[in-house]
């Protein structure tokens, strides 16, 4: 009896001791903490940050919004192109709902910033390369955020609202919070990557430090602090100046980086086609894709006739101009890519960060401190940049402030075309858009007024049944 | 005593003397008690075989019979009655009087007069149990023909709706236990109890029903309470039979017979002349038809212009296609074999008693590829030894599974579930040999049928399956009111799956690198219990009966499995992965893996205490609280769960003022309330393995974020690791709030039996999909939360008459009917999302179809019209809304009647069953009444569509013109009621059978059976009866005849 006592007491112990039982693990699941375990998994996270940059949404929209381009021959953008858009809109709705592809390269960086402090070492380099990932999650949260804020943000105004800007992995509706809380947010992820980012400009497709000051000049340029802006904006092209007469061209046709420091490479089977966004591909050598948007009168006519840009960025297609019927002409070729026909037509890497765009923003800081001309002036920026596109050009002078930041933002038209910058130049400058009568389809797509509401987009509609704290932007309630 | 005595006194007007006197006499009385006197007996079956182990009870004092039945009972001088009860056996009163002898016979109870109730843990009196349940005995459930045991459990019980979706041999149904209470958690299946061990759902091939000494379903919270967070979806105890003890007998049961396919006219489908008819008018009427009766019609434009040549030879391919109609109903499916033998003995002492049995069953279905093999053994063992006893059950089993591996395959034009609709009646599929004709079938030159015959025949799917199941119950009896009990099981199961396609074949010839293909899968699952329990129980005086229990319990289940695929076989070589080449790789410097392997595990631990009071017998009292804790929840603050329940009954034929009544022999009432948490409803993911027969579960995946690669970057060599999903780390335990209201009733002499349970269920913390913020990195995408809540309530009658019941006569009616209805509550931040062809909506039930309503062809040009949100007419597709009123496939109100009758030896039992308030999918009349060019080129239509699709402008027909398609919309979804004759069984007893004294058989029983023999419904498809809400490849439940004996000896 004794014998069988012991027996049972020595089962019950036995399983009682699987008091354990609550705490199995997966243990053979890639999940959760498991998956960014090492340095090795968290770099492979931060490449997959960079896969969800969607750049071709801000090009789409500065292009389609503005007056860089007009209809072509075929047209189902009218919500947009005319400005009729609310939060529902379905063009919006499948082209640009920025806010899901931007925070998840917010939540991928949040990721790996929490992961990294106890990311397993396996090698010498990892110590390095941890703090350089730290760099490039905090340059892309910093990054994606600052591109949703022009997506859905107004006019900067310290009280306006910006976005929800989350420091972790979280699932919790997050409000929108004030611009000026999100800048400062913004300035201090930026100026936090700077030192932990490399300082050579070895790989153009990654972040580095000249990448941060551009961004940081940018950012600034919006938030109007024209002292940071300015002082990024040297600090970028001191590292990497602008592209000379010669070696200009052969940016566009991707066959040098020049004075491009960052860039979303794009190949035939990775990434849209950065040129279907105007034109779609075609079908053989000489029968041309459909012409969706051709370039805006307005562009077409903005260059003068030595200007390399013209003929870099656009081209009055033969091909289209013979077709039998005629079929328009005027196209946009910066995003060309290879032959018409050929695997590689309208593949271009996206340039996102690039030294005349800085020399276009210091010129602005400077005009709009009052240093509009001199030695460290505007014009002499506006200058240099002329001197290395126009042939023949001969320098110039700004007679006033005023007419600085006029003729600067004449020159960002046609420098920065089709790179996501109209629109929202617009925006932050307080204008309005204005269509020539000849590139309008009615009278509906003429005019934008300055500071009318549209020029922050609405919250999506799905996002606002999701997201019961976010706050809609006013005039779309 | 001493009230009454008092009033007495009172009554009868004495005064204090007097008084004194019946004191006096009362001391007298109490002194005459305590001198006692023996009484001695035996207590038999009806058959005069003793009953060891019967209890004698007599004034509170209870005392078991021998081994032969025979017992000697010291009773005390004055004692009247004794109570005689024994397992299985309707309890006596016998009154005793002066005798000293006394020979009882107990008479069998039913089924419905199981006095006590199995919950697995304990065995409850039925009358102190205030929970939801029947019984099913196993008498019921041995015998049929059917592979699965739950499959036998439709119609048997209120409140579980029991669907078959395949009639593949062995194939578990889909059940149901009170409505569905989980979106997430939808398919998620009620927990099964093999003597006290969890055993796997839908998974009893290798289980033998005929061990089964009853099966009992617990649907409410009191019922369950045992179970807790495990039993949250109810519990299907099941127990396993049980030692008498004697000399050792012997039972030999043997059956055999045959599975025979469905009535195939159910589909209505054109034969030859009418396809061929069809497809010239479809292509007269501007339709692509690209098969013969089009292609070589002389109405085709392109005829007129042809050579003589050419125009005899189309001639000639249409008539050679006019005279074929091939019977291929009768190639794709057989009559299946379907037979069984079972031996089993058992005997013991007083002190201990055995069951053992040997069985093997072997059922072919009615597909030409599908049968099961079983071969199973139990032991079971009780021994006592002073106050330990202990209580050993043991099953083994390994059953061989063989499937079509087209069935298995699902929607594919290898599946004969789907041919037999499909096919072109014109195609010819056999030679004069009787060799299929196979290659690549064309519409002009069908080869399906061949090509699903030749893959019959050179494909293999086989799952070999060994499972073993065992427990050990050690009670230990302290003294007479402390319990001990540990008990430990183990339920095993190792599987084998083995797919394989012929190299030398042509479907080998499809396959990746031409030459065949070759998996296998192994896997292995285990679930372990521990419970030790101590439990408390005695009677204070003869009113206050107490009991109380605290039990301790963990739960552990692990799985692992692994498998590989192989192609390229050695075409010397079949059902081997041996001699297989290289593989080719295509240039690439990297292939995939094809062999792969995972494992998982997941524990559950309880505590937990009961509570029961019984006053004077008449009022019951029970409660349960519990706490259950579980692995399978990521956060640390929801893992363990607090939960209680309570139930009451009152047996109202023990009060005073119905003791005059004599209309009722059983009047009760029981209210229960409790919260059950269900752990099978936590979402769980899946670990892919190679070869895919097998799958692992993966139980924490759905709340851990989970990654996923992305070539999306080209800026970077290194592949970029993306979360895939969010995971929920917030995961709670849904739990199911029950409330049960029922009444039991027994009139007319015990012939009439009523039950009638009412229940409101409402599953709290349901888990919903709720859509993501964009902050979240996940905008656009769903995350399933605690934030929904779902209702299920119902009535559940069960009704059985004795309607005659003489000396040789007993004919019983029972009916049992449960309406169920299901409504959201709550979704939370949302009204409604949808799931496949479903709508999730507050205010519906489960599973409400959500689609576009067809209306019928526009007279004017045969265009297809549909409704719009306003309910008008449309003719554009883009305008047709999508309404969410075609009903549920969940039906509402499902039950069963049975007739059971006996004339001396002979014995007939019948069994209808019937479910009401379905409506699902019937794809196959999507595609066989769509009448547009690319259906009809690939599937034969319906003989309807030669009479009710639209032809010419003022036809006023409900199929639109050939021209335009109507899309997958109301159409196609069609009610699903069915009555089914589910079952009957023919029987004749020869009692024994004796050469002069010497006995050869004790009793011989023959039998004829027959399941699913007939079917009603407005269902057009081979069987209405599924598992799920559309219906497109199903194989349908067979038919099955079969003949029996049973003998004893």
């Amino acid at each position: 009896m004794k014998k069988i006592i012991i027996l049972t007491t020595t089962l019950f112990v036995f399983f009682t001791s699987c008091k354990k039982a609550t705490e199995s693990k997966e243990t053979d699941l890639i999940a959760g903490e498991t998956a960014l375990k090492t340095v090795s998994n968290c770099e492979a996270a931060i490449i997959g940050a960079y896969a969800s940059m969607v750049p071709d949404m801000d090009i789409l929209l500065n292009s389609t919004f503005s007056d860089e381009v007009r209809t072509g021959e075929f047209y189902n953008a009218q919500t947009t192109h005319e400005w009729q858009y609310s939060p529902t809109d379905v063009t919006i709705r499948d082209q640009l709902t920025a806010i899901n592809p931007l925070y998840r390269i917010v939540d991928r960086a949040n990721r790996v910033l929490a992961a990294l402090p106890v990311a397993v070492e396996e090698s010498a380099a990892d110590a390095a390369k941890k703090s350089r990932l730290r760099g490039e999650a905090l340059f892309l949260r910093a990054y994606a955020l600052f591109d949703a804020y022009r997506f859905y943000g107004a006019k900067y105004t310290a009280a306006t609202l910006a976005m929800p800007y989350p420091e972790a992995p979280t699932l919790q509706p997050l409000a929108r919070i004030n611009a000026d809380a999100y800048f400062s947010k913004l300035y201090s992820d930026i100026n936090t990557a700077k030192p932990l980012l490399p300082a050579a400009l070895t790989d153009r497709n990654r972040a580095h430090l000249v990448s941060a000051n551009g961004l940081l000049a940018r950012v600034a340029l919006y938030k109007e602090d024209w002292a940071t802006a300015e002082a990024e904006a040297s600090a970028f092209l001191n590292a990497l100046p602008i592209s000379n007469m010669a070696t200009y061209p052969n940016v566009w046709t991707d066959a040098t980086t020049g004075e491009v420091a960052f860039q979303v490479v794009r190949t035939p089977s990775v990434g849209a086609r950065l040129g279907s966004i105007y034109r779609a591909t075609s079908p053989n050598a000489t029968q041309l894709g459909t012409v969706t948007w051709q370039p805006s009168s307005k562009l077409w006519n903005a260059y003068s006739a030595n200007d390399i840009r013209f003929a870099a960025f656009l081209k009055d297609e033969a091909l289209l101009s013979g077709a039998s019927p005629a079929r328009p002409s005027r196209i946009v070729k910066k995003y060309a890519g290879g032959t018409y026909g050929t695997a590689t037509e309208n593949v271009a890497n996206v340039k996102l960060l690039r030294a005349s765009e800085m020399l276009l923003i210091r010129a602005e800081a400077r005009a709009e401190l009052n240093n509009f001309t001199g030695a460290n002036g505007a014009d002499a920026d506006i200058n240099m940049l002329r001197t290395n596109r126009i042939t023949g050009y001969t320098n110039m002078t700004f007679a006033s402030k005023a007419d600085a930041i006029t003729q600067i933002l004449e020159e960002r038209f046609k420098e920065l075309v089709f790179e996501g910058h109209r629109f929202w130049d617009l925006k932050r400058k307080g204008l309005g858009v204005s269509r020539l009568a000849a590139d309008i389809v009615n009278a509906n797509s003429q005019n934008l007024s300055a500071g009318n509401f549209r020029f922050a987009l609405p919250i999506p509609q799905p996002e606002m049944n999701a997201n019961p704290n976010i706050q809609q932007n006013p005039g779309y309630n | 005593m001493t009230k009454k005595m008092y009033t007495t006194c009172k009554l009868l007007g004495l005064g204090i003397k007097q008084a004194s006197l019946v004191i006096a006499m009362l001391i007298f009385t109490l002194v005459a008690h305590a001198q006692n006197r023996t009484v001695s007996g035996k207590v038999t079956d009806g058959k005069g075989v003793g009953l060891a182990g019967a209890s004698i009870e007599v004034n509170g004092t209870t005392t078991k019979t021998n081994t032969d039945g025979s017992f000697s009972v010291s009773v005390p001088q004055n004692a009247k009655n004794m109570l005689v009860s024994f397992v299985g056996f309707k309890s006596q009163t016998v009154n005793i009087g002066n005798r000293n002898a006394v020979s009882v016979s107990l008479e069998e109870s039913s089924k419905e007069e199981e006095a006590v109730v199995v919950t697995g843990y304990t065995r409850e009196k039925k009358g102190k149990f205030s929970g939801a349940n029947t019984v099913v005995s196993g008498k019921l459930i041995e015998t049929v023909p059917v592979g699965s045991f739950d499959q036998v459990l439709q119609g048997r019980s209120p409140g579980i709706v029991v669907n078959s979706g395949t009639g593949q041999p062995g194939a578990s149904a889909n059940v149901t236990i009170r409505g569905i209470s989980s979106i997430q958690g939808a398919g998620a299946q009620p927990l099964y109890i093999l003597d006290g061990i969890p055993i796997p759902a839908g998974d009893f091939q290798t289980l033998n029903p005929n061990d089964f000494e009853s099966v009992t379903v617990l649907r409410d919270a009191d019922a369950a309470a045992l179970y807790g967070a495990r039993g949250g979806l109810g519990v299907i105890v099941i127990t396993s039979k049980r030692g008498k003890s004697g000399a050792p007998t012997f039972t030999y049961r043997t059956q055999y017979g045959f599975t025979q396919p469905p009535t195939p006219n159910r589909f209505d489908m054109m034969n030859t002349s009418e396809a061929l008819a069809y497809e010239e008018k479809l292509g007269t009427m501007g339709a692509a038809i690209l098969g013969p009766g089009w292609i070589y019609s002389k109405l085709n434009p392109t005829y007129a212009s042809q050579t003589p040549t050419v125009q005899a030879r189309r001639d000639f391919l249409l008539d050679s296609f006019r005279n074929n109609n091939a019977d291929y109903y009768d190639m794709l499916f057989r009559q299946g074999v379907s037979q069984s033998h079972d031996l089993n003995m058992q005997g013991g002492n007083e002190r201990s008693r055995y069951y053992t049995s040997i069985g093997v069953f072997d059922q072919q279905g009615i597909d030409l590829n599908s049968r099961l093999r079983r071969y199973t053994g139990r032991f079971n063992l009780e021994q006592t030894t002073g106050k330990l006893s202990i209580d050993f059950k043991n099953t083994m089993g390994y059953s061989i599974t063989n499937q079509n591996e087209g069935d298995w395959l699902g929607n594919s034009a290898r599946n004969p579930f789907q041919i037999v609709w499909r096919a072109k009646p014109y195609e010819n599929p056999l030679d004069a040999n009787g060799n299929p004709v196979f290659g690549p079938s064309t519409s002009a030159a069908p080869k399906v049928i061949g090509n699903t015959i030749e893959g019959i025949r050179n494909s293999y799917w086989q799952e070999r399956q060994m499972k073993l199941n065992s427990g050990l119950t050690l009670t230990y009896k302290l003294n007479d009111q402390i319990t001990l009990r540990n008990t430990s099981g183990v339920d095993f199961v190792n599987e084998f799956g083995l797919r394989s396609i012929n190299a030398n074949s042509y479907i080998g010839s499809l396959q990746t690198n031409n030459n065949g293909y070759h998996s296998e899968n192994a896997r292995l699952r285990t679930n372990l219990i521990n419970t030790s329990s101590v439990a408390y129980a005695k009677k204070f005086g003869t009113k206050h009966d107490f009991g109380a229990a605290a039990y301790f319990e963990v739960v552990k289940g692990y799985n692992r499995g692994l498998g590989f695929f192989v192609t390229n076989l050695d075409r010397r070589l079949t059902l081997t992965g041996q001699g297989a080449g290289t593989i080719p790789t295509g240039g690439a410097t990297a292939v995939p893996q094809n062999g792969s392997s995972a494992k998982s595990e997941y524990g559950i631990v309880s505590t937990f205490g009961s509570l029961r009071y019984t006053f004077n017998d008449k009022y019951t009292i029970r409660g349960t609280v519990r706490r259950d804790g579980t692995s399978r929840i990521v956060n640390e603050e929801n893992k363990f769960i607090n939960t209680w329940s309570a139930g009451f009954v009152w047996d109202a034929l023990k009060e005073k003022f119905l003791e005059k009544q004599n209309f009722f022999t059983d009047l009760k009432v029981r209210v229960s309330y409790g919260q059950t948490p269900n752990i099978g409803s936590i979402t769980t993911g899946g670990y892919g393995i190679s070869g895919g027969i097998y799958g692992v579960t993966n139980y924490l995946g759905p709340q851990l974020p989970t990654f996923g690669t992305t070539t999306g970057f080209a800026g970077s060599s290194i592949t970029g690791l993306v979360p895939t999903t969010p995971g929920n780390p917030d995961l709670k335990i849904e739990y199911i709030e029950k409330q049960n209201y029922a009444i039991d009733m027994e009139f007319w002499k015990r012939r009439a039996r009523v039950t009638v349970d009412y229940y409101r269920n409402m599953t709290k913390d349901l888990f919903v999909n709720q859509p993501l913020a964009g902050n979240s990195g996940f905008g656009g995408t769903n995350l399933p939360i605690n934030a929904g809540k779902m209702s299920n309530r119902g009535v559940e009658l069960k009704v059985d008459v004795d309607v005659v019941k003489t000396k040789d006569w007993l004919v019983t009616l029972g009916v049992n009917h449960s309406i169920n209805k299901n409504k959201i509550e709550d979704l939370g931040l949302v009204n409604e999302y949808i799931v496949g062809t479903s709508i999730i909506r507050k205010g519906l039930p489960y599973g409400s179809h959500y689609t576009i309503k067809y209306l019928g062809a526009n007279p004017a040009d045969g265009r297809p019209t549909w409704a719009k949100q306003d309910g008008s007419s449309t003719l554009n597709r883009a305008e047709a809304f999508q309404f969410a009123d075609f009903g549920t496939w969940m039906a509402d109100n499902v039950g069963s009647f049975s007739i059971d009758a006996s004339y001396k030896r002979f014995n007939v039992r019948t069994l209808f069953t019937y479910q009401t308030g379905a409506e699902r999918y019937n794809n196959v009349e999507s595609w066989t009444t769509r009448g547009i060019a690319g259906y009809a080129n690939a599937v034969n239509q319906n003989k309807k569509m030669l009479t009710e699709q639209w032809q010419k402008p003022g036809d006023v027909k409900y199929y639109q013109s050939p021209l335009y398609d109507r899309d997958f919309s109301s159409a196609d979804i069609m009610n699903a009621n069915f009555m089914r004759f589910r079952n009957i069984n023919l029987s004749y007893t020869i009692p024994q059978v004796a050469v002069g004294k010497t006995k050869i058989f004790s009793s011989t029983r023959f039998y004829v059976q027959g399941q699913n023999l007939m079917i009603w419904s407005p269902w057009r498809g081979l069987d209405p009866e599924d598992s799920n809400n559309i219906s497109l490849n199903e194989f349908p439940n067979p038919r099955a005849i079969v003949f029996g004996i049973d003998v004893n000896f």
